[in-house]
């Protein structure tokens, strides 16, 4: 069943937060699968469930939050079947991350090389000396000037770019197979985010590595990915090729997404999304995209809608799908 | 600084310096007892009517009393360290376990309970490990200030994003806890600790002073208690009085300076 090329999937995700105000349902039955070599675009907005999504697909979501139940498969291991000894191998090794913000993601007490070999370390016994030739070329690989200098800086020496580049560097150091990068670029200037999304790009044809990435920022995801997962409150709206998602979205909130994207080539009026994301402790019943979606009906409201697959390769999760695309509703421009 | 350099220093040297070896009662025999001080360049501060030379007994006592008061804490260190950052890590019933037994410590009535094990120990004490005993008390009392110093530090660092980092890439809890969120936390600990030196020497002093030290064993504590009992001779209670007055002075000088230095928002 699992196809030969599929290198990480998760089915029926669900993670909940057990705070003192309720049970909060960050994530609530989120399955995709990604192919090896891919590039996959985690979208929503604040609050859909897309850091959680990552920090359970590492196995290293924190009290109070718990993984309910789901499978997540690592080339067709079920990673939260495994011992955490077990589990730690994958971790950094089979499957890096890199963290939002760089300022917070690495140890203010030790210099950069020491947090490059570290990781090495952890997972290898090696020699010093050799740890230190794989630290100093993660970071020529990151693209960092003078990398032999660089690596005796604290992190507090170096600005917000390269830290970040230090943050890849420190993901790549075990040599996975799957990046995912959490919002790689919302902490940093518009220049170096261009910078540090060049590099991701770079790194993933010199390595053949699979990437997430997690952003709200559909402009960086047009650019950077070839599939995209839309997450709406914990539940995935829509799955799509990234063409296909943008082409002909057919889901009301994927193309509500678009709408409020400015575009240079498209003289138009940016539509906000009305409404907030909803209160994840009491979540709307049925679609929780309904009491925001323009198209919601009774249906929408009883009753949980499918992530049906379509048109052969895509799935959407909603109740109205073909009416919508047939009638050319969602159309974008 | 300066303070706690000179008592580190009389405390290593002071006993080659002390012109009589530690609770010789040389007047005893040579008729100079109960000597005022600055009269005799022999005692120049003078001796006990029990012909104690003071000065010489300060000497000798410097070092007994810093081996309790570091020695002390670095045994509350170990506990309160090791208590207290798994109270701050930990989360669920076994952090809730820990942070139980702190507050049980923290109410005890430590004296209390240190003189009571004085009193149950005294056969040790008359073997001379009376001064060991008494250090082994005082630290397995003392964490709980460290503990809950090094708690509410832990649960700041513990929610920082390297320490998620950490974990992505393979990092054990312990490798996170004592390689990363520790380090990151030693400025308060050191602070803490040379404030706790101070108040062990103290302790000390005023467990010596009730009589439940090691009468065989210079401190300035039985110094104090020795001249307590002659109203008359203020020189024995005043020179060994000062003495404990200026290290635990100079300890917590210090440890404040240390709060200032490694704080860097007060550096500006």
């Amino acid at each position: 069943m699992v196809m030969a090329n599929e290198i990480i999937s998760v089915k029926d995700l669900v993670t909940y937060f057990f705070t003192e105000a309720g049970v909060v349902k960050a994530v609530d039955g989120v399955s995709f699968a990604i192919d090896e070599g891919e590039s996959v675009g985690l979208v929503g907005e604040s609050g859909s469930g897309k850091t959680v999504t990552a920090l359970t697909m590492m196995g290293i979501v924190q009290r109070p939050g718990k993984i309910v139940s789901g499978e997540i498969f690592y080339r067709g291991q079920n990673i939260l079947k495994m011992s955490e000894d077990e589990a730690r191998k994958i971790r950094g090794k089979k499957i890096g991350m890199v963290f939002q913000d760089p300022n917070s993601s690495l140890d203010p007490l030790y210099t950069v090389g020491n947090q490059l070999t570290e990781v090495v370390r952890v997972h290898s016994k090696i020699s010093k000396k050799e740890a230190y030739q794989k630290a100093l070329s993660l970071l020529e690989l990151v693209k960092i000037s003078e990398p032999e200098a660089r690596l005796r800086a604290y992190p507090f020496e170096l600005s917000g770019g390269m830290k970040q580049r230090v943050a890849t560097a420190r993901a790549l150091a075990g040599e996975p197979e799957v990046l995912i990068a959490d919002e790689p670029t919302t902490n940093l200037d518009v220049t170096i985010q261009a910078q540090v999304l060049e590099l991701l790009k770079d790194l993933r044809k010199e390595l053949g590595m699979t990437l997430i990435l997690i952003t709200h920022d559909m402009g960086i995801i047009a650019e950077m990915t070839t599939k995209i997962v839309v997450l709406y409150a914990g539940r995935v709206a829509e799955i799509a090729s990234t063409k296909d998602l943008y082409r002909t979205p057919r889901h009301p909130y994927t193309a509500a997404l678009l709408r409020a994207v400015p575009r240079v080539d498209v003289r138009k009026q940016l539509v906000p999304i009305a409404g907030n994301i909803p209160n994840l402790i009491n979540p709307p019943t049925g679609c929780r995209y309904h009491p925001r979606c323009p198209y919601s009906t009774q249906d929408c409201v009883d009753q949980i809608p499918p992530l049906e697959t379509i048109e052969g390769n895509r799935q959407v999760s909603c109740h109205h799908w073909k009416d919508l695309a047939d009638k050319k509703e969602l159309v974008i421009a | 600084m300066v303070i706690v350099s000179f008592f580190v220093f009389l405390a290593i040297f002071g006993p080659s310096i002390a012109p009589y070896p530690p609770r010789d009662p040389v007047c005893f025999y040579l008729g100079c007892t109960a000597l005022p001080p600055f009269q005799s360049l022999a005692h120049p501060l003078g001796t006990e009517p029990a012909g104690y030379d003071i000065y010489s007994e300060i000497l000798q006592s410097a070092r007994n009393d810093l081996y309790v008061g570091l020695g002390a804490t670095l045994i509350s260190l170990g506990i309160g360290v090791a208590v207290g950052a798994l109270a701050g890590y930990r989360k669920g019933i076994s952090a809730a376990l820990f942070l139980g037994v702190t507050q049980i410590f923290f109410v005890l009535p430590a004296l209390v309970i240190i003189l009571l094990f004085a009193r149950i120990f005294v056969t040790l004490v008359a073997k001379g490990l009376g001064l060991t005993m008494i250090m082994l008390i005082l630290g397995a009392f003392g964490w709980p200030g460290i503990a809950f110093v090094v708690r509410g530090e832990v649960i700041r660092i513990r929610e920082l994003e390297f320490v998620q980092a950490e974990r992505a890439i393979g990092a054990g809890n312990q490798r996170i806890l004592f390689r990363h969120i520790v380090p990151n936390i030693l400025s308060p600990i050191i602070v803490y600790a040379t404030l706790t030196i101070a108040a062990n020497i103290l302790t000390e002093v005023v467990i010596s002073f009730l009589g439940f030290g090691d009468p065989n064993t210079a401190t300035w504590g039985l110094l104090i208690q020795e001249g307590f009992v002659y109203p008359n001779y203020w020189w024995i209670d005043v020179f060994p009085g000062l003495a404990v007055i200026f290290s635990v002075l100079g300890f917590n000088i210090l440890g404040d300076g240390l709060s200032d230095a490694l704080n860097p928002r007060l550096r500006e």
